[in-house]
């Protein structure tokens, strides 16, 4: 098979550019993300069903609609008419942070819910606040269960920034898609991105499997 | 828990049932290959090039090579395929023997694939809503800019502009690219001159203007894609030739641009 090493080398720059970008996407649509989503988490556990609903709807429809048809909402149905004209980097990041709000929400509320009552109990007995409880008894213990489901959420959100080529945000896949154009060829393109993708996404998860022994 | 393998049995009992039904469909396809059915893959979505309408596939390019065909006296078909399927299975050369797609002739391309004799000229053309200062190609250099990735748009754009120059943007497609224009991302959008032109026809009252710049943009010729070596081409190139020349190329032309055809440029291109 020939594989033509040459124009990948040629693309090697941009790719380059297209990676930091795409790591600069992901690091703060993460970060966002895990922010929104914890007050979206505690929102879906209130304890009033009217209090929990716009949360409730809001997970619904993040993780109950495709990505990619909400990049398009977002670039061309929500920026505008804030921002007064599209923008693909801020619809990067708006987009896969609301996104990747919704997962995190549920994530914070398996891990806060698996953590038994009995310890709240325990700590407000104590003489702790509920707040208290919250911050030193159940939250340390919670977010030791939360750190794999995170580290998906993490590796999905890099992948699936990839989808942000349709707005033409110059990130790792929209560089791939200029390099089929000019050859024509499909391997030297689509499988570079993959290894870079892989790159990203297996260095993340090493540096996760870190983080977890440690804690 | 009993109703679940029930319904497990009855799922696997369906996809089997369904990938039965799909070998059959092939054992049928592969005799009518027997029979030497000429086919041919395409990107349905550059109308008014080729472009589905709901389940069938129309366009120039689609009435062009049925003339061709007929003239060589084979059978053929055209299928929808998509972009990047038709990229690859027309290299292998295996299932579809050629791409019909609007694809434009470059040397670049050519390193891959071999291409018919050009059956289309095209320029690239720009659009700009009206009022712009943009009037050619040059003072789209400081501008924002969007194009169609993997098209020659976006190769004489990357040419001005430079390649990884962030105001050239490069959507999926020329209908995205368009909705930057009008969403305020892009000053212009640059497209082969009959998408353009589809697309002020069907959006009169956006006020767009067409800008063509044939200093700056030089003519473009469209060619069937052939794998390497393929032997196809030379049946079909004195088909193509015959079309060209005997007014059924002209007559197929006015039917969708309502003008014209410059053939001299055509025939004379190479």
């Amino acid at each position: 098979m020939d594989f033509r090493l040459d124009i990948i080398i040629q693309y090697f720059p941009v790719l380059l550019k297209g990676t930091l970008l795409t790591i600069g996407i992901s690091v703060v649509s993460i970060l966002f993300g895990s922010i929104l989503g914890l007050g979206i988490g505690f929102g879906k556990m209130a304890p009033k069903w009217y209090f929990r609903w716009p949360f409730h709807s809001y997970i619904n429809f993040f993780r109950g609609t495709p990505l990619y048809v909400q990049i398009l909402i977002v670039h061309f149905g929500v920026i505008p008419p804030i921002y007064g004209k599209t923008n693909a980097l801020i619809t990067a990041f708006v987009a896969l942070s609301l996104n990747s709000a919704a997962y995190s929400a549920e994530i914070f509320r398996a891990g806060i819910q698996s953590i038994d009552l009995g310890q709240r109990e325990a700590a407000i007995s104590l003489g702790m606040t509920k707040w208290q409880a919250m911050r030193f008894i159940i939250l340390p213990q919670a977010i030791k269960r939360m750190v794999p489901a995170f580290g998906n959420e993490f590796i999905v959100l890099v992948k699936d920034s990839s989808l942000l080529a349709l707005v033409a945000a110059p990130e790792i896949m929209y560089w791939s898609n200029t390099m089929k154009g000019q050859y024509l060829r499909i391997w030297e393109p689509y499988l570079t991105a993959a290894l870079i993708y892989f790159i990203l996404t297996y260095s993340l998860s090493k540096l996760l499997s870190y983080v977890e022994r440690g804690l | 828990m009993k109703k679940g393998w029930v319904m497990l049995a009855l799922v696997s009992l369906m996809i089997v049932g369904i990938v039965g039904c799909g070998s059959n469909n092939d054992a049928n396809s592969n005799k009518s290959a027997a029979v030497e059915k000429i086919k041919f893959a395409s990107d349905a979505s550059y109308a008014p090039m080729e472009y589905m309408d709901t389940d069938t596939i129309k366009g120039f390019d689609i009435d062009f090579i049925k003339a061709v065909m007929e003239e060589a006296g084979l059978s053929y078909e055209v299928t929808n395929t998509g972009w990047d399927t038709m990229l690859t299975s027309v290299k292998q050369g295996t299932e579809y023997q050629a791409g019909l797609s609007s694809v434009s002739i470059t040397d670049e391309r050519k390193e891959t694939y071999d291409y018919s004799i050009p059956y289309f000229e095209s320029t690239n053309m720009i659009m700009v809503k009206e009022g712009s200062d943009i009037k050619n190609a040059l003072d789209l250099k400081d501008k924002k800019v969007a194009v169609q990735a993997a098209t020659t748009a976006d190769e004489l754009m990357s040419g001005i502009m430079g390649i990884d120059n962030a105001n050239l943007k490069r959507f999926d497609s020329n209908a995205v690219a368009l909705m930057e224009l009008n969403g305020g991302g892009a000053d212009a959008v640059v497209a082969d001159i009959a998408i353009v032109r589809e697309y002020m026809k069907n959006n009169p009252k956006q006020n767009l203007v067409g800008i063509v710049d044939t200093e700056n943009f030089g003519a473009e010729y469209y060619g069937i894609l052939y794998p390497k070596g393929s032997e196809l081409r030379e049946k079909l190139d004195p088909a193509i030739q015959k079309v060209l020349e005997n007014g059924k190329y002209a007559e197929i032309y006015k039917t969708w641009f309502g003008e014209e055809p410059n053939l001299d440029n055509l025939l004379k291109a190479e």
